[in-house]
């Protein structure tokens, strides 16, 4: 009983702490841009693909080039790493080709939500095209040393879920050090508080910007290939879900918020992983209705600032 | 190259761009539209296939009578979704507000997966066809976007259409006016989403087959797109953009399996191109000039097409 209960808590953290990678993805690029970067699930889904291919995983009868893979197989941890890093930049590719050409001339926000959303589909379709559309379990031994469980406090628990939920914390802890103690996090943070003053006291406004997409893209990567290994890689579609569920965090925890999103990623995996297996279908649902229930009753996230409309 | 069965589908495209146009009207941006499609095109799949009264004959096919009756229903029933969902979400404003709507789509569209009636993930399949050819589907279709444009155009004239019109120009100020705003933005919501429940009753018996992927966030993001490659100042924006963006995805068939890239390409770089969309209020204005000059007869959308 208390085994279980303990697994499914963990099960929970382990998948809140995925959200809460996404949701800031999201953050950093709402609190530089004030606004939403809606291709960030497809570049989770990239993400997944990489590690997968970093791995040495080879393409399926359906992809592009059948049979194909890397002439390299790297261990699981450097695998993740490099496709993070690779994820973030092609988030700055995203950057350079559904926002900048808008910043350029000041469009009105609604149009970065048709850009960010067609680049997000162009990279959705390209995977598909080239990858397949099938799913893809990660290579036998992909976490080879890992045992299959721990045992904490007389209950056997999987150890993939503490592993997602270490590298989680580990990224989330190295984000909140960076951006509250490093030259360029506080740049970027001075930059997200009031652009044109923090252009005015030399920051290079344009360059924070980037590296906010460099970032955010490197955590929805990381997000990617966590689940792709813990769970496995449905399709390209992957990341479009958990995209969607990020939001719901975003949302939940207050817009621009950086503990806000942690608090909500976390708040959420926990009330999914707690839905009883007999309404298993109904859990997709759960996240946005919760989300809907706090808009209605804290219109600005739980976490959120009091934003007031001046006349 | 453009079949009938395509020119339905590129209707079924343009009535989704005009419901997506009306919320946006009135200055909201609501990506509820696909949810209220999905409701409209399940009941009617619902009706035509379980009520013995509304369904088949015994030749298979369906009386007009029944399929203009569900065309009816979609609608209300999505319209009355939209009454008790839209004085929550109306309150929302901007981004939160199209959250809110994506986060509606999900929750209908899981609703509609796990419901033990409607199916799961198959879907209803079978619905009975009021037309034996894709043919007889075009003059519903035209006859309801006709009837969608005149609302429109005459909501450009009439009191409820320029209180619409200033809500999306300032909110607060037109609240200072004295127009009751939310009123006015849930009434735009109610219009399109009556407009986007019937549409989905006419495209389930189209399609024959329905199913939870018919609204999911995706479509969402296409009927958007629809709106703002066509242009967001006028209704004709919606019809132009459902109408090419719908046919676009068929007419790129010959380039194989990289026309979903070419597609989302085309979503992303419209934008970029053209800020205003296709139909730019300085082509309203030729156009409006050229009506003037032909007084003869510019009501609205070629034609009374109803059926």
């Amino acid at each position: 009983m208390i085994e279980a209960l303990l697994q499914t808590l963990l099960n929970g953290a382990a998948t809140g702490g995925v959200y809460a990678l996404v949701a800031l993805g999201y953050t950093l690029v709402f609190s530089v841009l004030g606004v939403i970067n809606f291709a960030l699930g497809a570049l989770f889904s990239l993400g997944g693909y990489l590690t997968y291919l970093l791995m040495g995983g080879a393409i399926s009868a359906n992809g592009a080039l059948p049979g194909w893979g890397l002439p390299l197989a790297l261990p699981f941890p450097l695998a993740l790493l490099l496709a993070a890093a690779l994820t973030g930049l092609a988030s700055l590719v995203v950057e350079s080709v559904a926002f900048a050409p808008l910043r350029r001339r000041n469009a009105e926000p609604l149009l970065y939500l048709i850009t960010s959303l067609g680049a997000g589909l162009a990279l959705v379709n390209l995977l598909q095209m080239l990858m397949g559309a099938e799913g893809y379990a990660f290579p036998a031994g992909a976490l080879a040393g890992l045992p299959a469980a721990v045992v904490v406090g007389g209950a056997r628990i999987r150890s993939v879920q503490v592993l997602l939920l270490a590298v989680c914390a580990a990224a989330v802890l190295a984000l909140t050090l960076w951006l509250e103690h490093s030259r360029s996090g506080r740049a970027l943070r001075a930059v997200a508080e009031d652009a044109t003053t923090a252009r005015l006291l030399g920051i290079n406004s344009d360059a924070m910007l980037r590296l906010a997409f460099l970032v955010s893209g490197g955590l929805a990567g990381l997000g990617g290939g966590l689940i792709g290994v813990s769970i496995s890689l449905p399709g390209p579609y992957v990341g479009i879900g958990y995209g969607l569920k990020g939001l719901a965090v975003l949302v939940l925890g207050g817009l621009g918020s950086v503990p806000g999103a942690i608090a909500g990623g976390l708040l959420m995996g926990l009330a999914e992983a707690l839905v009883p297996a007999e309404a298993s279908g109904w859990r997709d649902a759960l996240a946005f209705a919760i989300l809907f229930a706090v808009l209605l009753l804290r219109p600005n996230g739980l976490l959120g600032r009091r934003l007031v409309e001046k006349v | 190259m453009i079949d009938n069965g395509l020119l339905v589908q590129m209707l079924i495209g343009a009535l989704l761009g005009v419901s997506v146009y009306l919320p946006l009207a009135a200055g909201q941006l609501s990506l509820a539209t696909p949810a209220f499609y999905a409701v409209g095109g399940t009941l009617a799949a619902l009706l035509s296939t379980r009520v013995p009264a509304l369904g088949a004959g015994t030749d298979g096919s369906l009386q007009l009578a029944s399929f203009l009756l569900e065309l009816l229903l979609g609608g209300l029933l999505a319209g009355g979704l939209a009454l008790l969902v839209g004085r929550l979400v109306l309150r929302l404003q901007g981004i939160y507000l199209a959250i809110a709507t994506i986060a509606l789509v999900e929750i209908v569209r899981v609703a509609i997966l796990n419901l033990p009636f409607t199916g799961g993930a198959i879907g209803i399949f079978g619905i009975p066809q009021p037309f034996p050819t894709a043919a007889g589907y075009l003059m519903p279709a035209l006859g309801l976007l006709a009837l969608a444009g005149w609302v429109c155009q005459r909501l450009e004239v009439m009191p409820l259409g320029r209180a619409m019109a200033a809500v999306r120009n300032d909110e607060l100020a037109a609240g200072c006016m004295g127009i009751d705003t939310t009123r006015v933005k849930l009434t735009a919501f109610v219009l399109s989403a009556v407009l986007a429940g019937s549409t989905g009753a006419l495209a389930a018996h189209f399609l024959n087959t329905w199913n939870a992927r018919q609204g999911s966030f995706d479509t969402a993001v296409t009927m958007l797109a629809f709106v703002i490659l066509g242009g967001s100042r006028s209704w004709l924006g919606p019809v132009v953009g459902g109408l090419l963006l719908t046919a676009l995805p068929e007419l790129l068939r010959p380039v194989g399996d990289g026309r979903l890239v070419l597609f989302a390409l085309v979503i992303l770089l419209g934008p970029v191109l053209f800020p205003q969309g296709l139909i730019t209020p300085a082509l309203l204005e030729r156009l409006g000039r050229l009506g003037e000059r032909a007084v003869a007869s510019d009501q609205g959308p070629s034609g009374e097409g109803k059926p």
